[in-house]
């Protein structure tokens, strides 16, 4: 059985008259395994950031289905909804969301304190972490004090540091630099190598689709579904820099941006 | 010109600009205190209190424990009110969270009443609550209570909606979140709130004093003008707007320091 199946799911947004409700996604169908890096690729305006809402349970569906493990989110009522599934599922949204007048440490802290998990070993943890994404030496600035890279890492790494066994990621890298960006998906592969989580990891660049993920779904323009699925066979461990020269890549390239087309 | 001469240009611009200002500053005061002076001399002392009179008032009748006696009655009614209004102000809109309906459905009453002139009520506090500390205490809680109010109901309102998506992800409980996210988003609209509130506390205790009472800065103002004394008139007014600005420089300090997070607060770093 899958780890995380969306079956015909469903979401409508009532516009403001009652009339001219719209829906975003309609009859999209998935299945993630156990320990895959799954990369969706789709347009701006493709209902992606309400997708990863809905699987969060940030946001509730109109309708389908959304089974994590065994158990499937509530269709209707609003305050059935468990964000998070009790820390199983991590959210790194697109926006950093770091709390302003917490310090770059005690963000990464933050979920582990109101989980009351803040022992020796989370700090532990929150340390080696904050180091591996190069953020050693900044642990007491405050969010605006730190440069946008630095910020993505900080919230990526607030999610690592509980280790909910699913994480969302919603264009993480999106409004970077290409250099932070390279170096950004370097360390998240390599974070990902140190234990193999099923990631869900939403983009609208091709190319980032193809370096990270082991298969990438094209989602079609909003009402949204599944436009095309591509099995990515490059070799792991990847090299992000020297990937596009790979000779699978630029086949692979063509055959995505023709769907999204 | 060497890099080392250039760079004691730069640092020496940034020091003299606040110097000047505090010379102008002090140059305004000096200049403020003589047209005092001369407005004295010109209307007469039943008018106008001479400054070095009030100066000697304030020195004389401070050991003596009578103007301590008077600012503290003043200050004790203004903290007073001061809790019991900033508590409501800070409970109710934390309670009105948890029922957004009601909520809805009570706002425009609340935004009405801030139109009522709190002052026109004290004649009715005092035919309901007796001439004892009560009908002030009312009034000056009343007064503290709307800017507070409507600072924390519109800070709850505009907080980041993400902030709280996020903090529920990674499994904080509703109580946690109203501690946490809440309450630390609308510090800077409680304080800008405090700053007005503050003031507020004292003018409403001295005006509760005019009213009724027999002590407090208030009672000594006016009592000082039913004897002909204006330099009783003018103590009482010169320590009441003291007691506001050193309140007002300890809101600002306690500001400083609890949102030192903000960005505006601090230097810009490249």
């Amino acid at each position: 059985m899958a780890l995380l199946e969306i079956r015909d799911l469903e979401k409508r947004f009532d516009g403001r008259s009652g009339h001219d409700a719209h829906w975003v996604i309609r009859g999209l169908s998935f299945t993630v395994k156990e320990g895959e890096f799954l990369t969706l690729i789709g347009p701006s305006g493709a209902g992606k950031t309400t997708l990863l809402n809905l699987i969060a349970q940030i946001d509730g569906a109109s309708g389908g289905q959304v089974r994590f493990q065994s158990e499937i989110a509530p269709i209707g009522d609003p305050k059935a909804l468990r964000p998070g599934l009790s820390c199983r599922i991590g959210y790194v949204t697109q926006e950093d969301n770091l709390l302003p007048w917490r310090t770059a440490l005690e963000n990464v802290l933050f979920p582990l304190e109101v989980q009351g998990r803040l022992d020796a070993e989370g700090r532990a943890r929150a340390d080696m972490l904050m180091r591996a994404a190069g953020l050693a030496g900044f642990e007491h600035h405050y969010p605006h004090e730190l440069s946008g890279g630095m910020r993505k890492r900080a919230a990526l790494i607030r999610t690592l540091v509980y280790d909910p066994p699913v994480i969302l990621m919603d264009e993480p890298f999106g409004a970077l630099d290409a250099q932070t960006r390279t170096q950004l998906q370097e360390d998240l592969l390599r974070l990902w190598n140190l234990g193999r989580k099923t990631i869900l990891f939403v983009t609208h660049d091709i190319a980032e689709a193809i370096a990270l993920g082991d298969r990438a779904l094209v989602l079609s323009r909003a009402p949204t579904t599944i436009a095309g699925e591509h099995a990515i066979t490059l070799p792991r461990p990847r090299d992000i820099r020297g990937i596009m020269t790979h000779p699978d890549f630029a086949a692979l390239y063509q055959r995505i941006r023709a769907q999204l087309q | 010109m060497t890099t080392q001469d250039s760079a004691l240009d730069l640092a020496a611009a940034p020091l003299a600009r606040p110097y000047r200002v505090a010379l102008g500053r002090l140059g305004l005061a000096l200049m403020l205190l003589i047209g005092w002076k001369v407005g004295a001399d010109v209307a007469g002392p039943l008018y106008v209190a001479d400054p070095l009179k009030v100066l000697w008032r304030i020195i004389a009748d401070t050991p003596s424990g009578v103007l301590p006696r008077h600012v503290y009655v003043t200050l004790r009614l203004s903290v007073l009110g001061f809790a019991v209004g900033c508590f409501f102000g800070v409970a109710l809109p934390f309670l009105l969270r948890r029922v957004p309906r009601f909520s809805d459905a009570i706002e425009p009453y609340i935004m009405a009443s801030v139109g009522i002139p709190k002052y026109a009520l004290v004649p009715l506090f005092i035919l309901w609550f007796g001439i004892d500390d009560a009908p002030k205490l009312l009034l000056v809680g009343l007064l503290v209570f709307y800017p507070v109010f409507i600072a924390v109901f519109a800070g709850i309102r505009n907080v980041d909606r993400r902030l709280i998506d996020m903090a529920r992800v990674v499994g904080a409980s509703e109580t946690r979140i109203a501690r946490e996210v809440i309450w630390n988003s609308l510090m800077p609209f409680f304080f800008a709130a405090l700053k007005i509130a503050l003031p507020r506390a004292v003018s409403a205790a001295i005006i509760g004093e005019f009213l009724v009472g027999n002590e407090g800065l208030g009672f000594l103002i006016e009592n000082s003008r039913q004897n002909f004394d204006t330099v009783g008139v003018f103590t009482g007014i010169v320590v009441a707007t003291a007691l506001v600005l050193l309140i007002n420089a300890i809101v600002v300090a306690i500001d400083r320091r609890l949102n030192a997070w903000r960005p505006a607060d601090r230097e810009m770093e490249p």
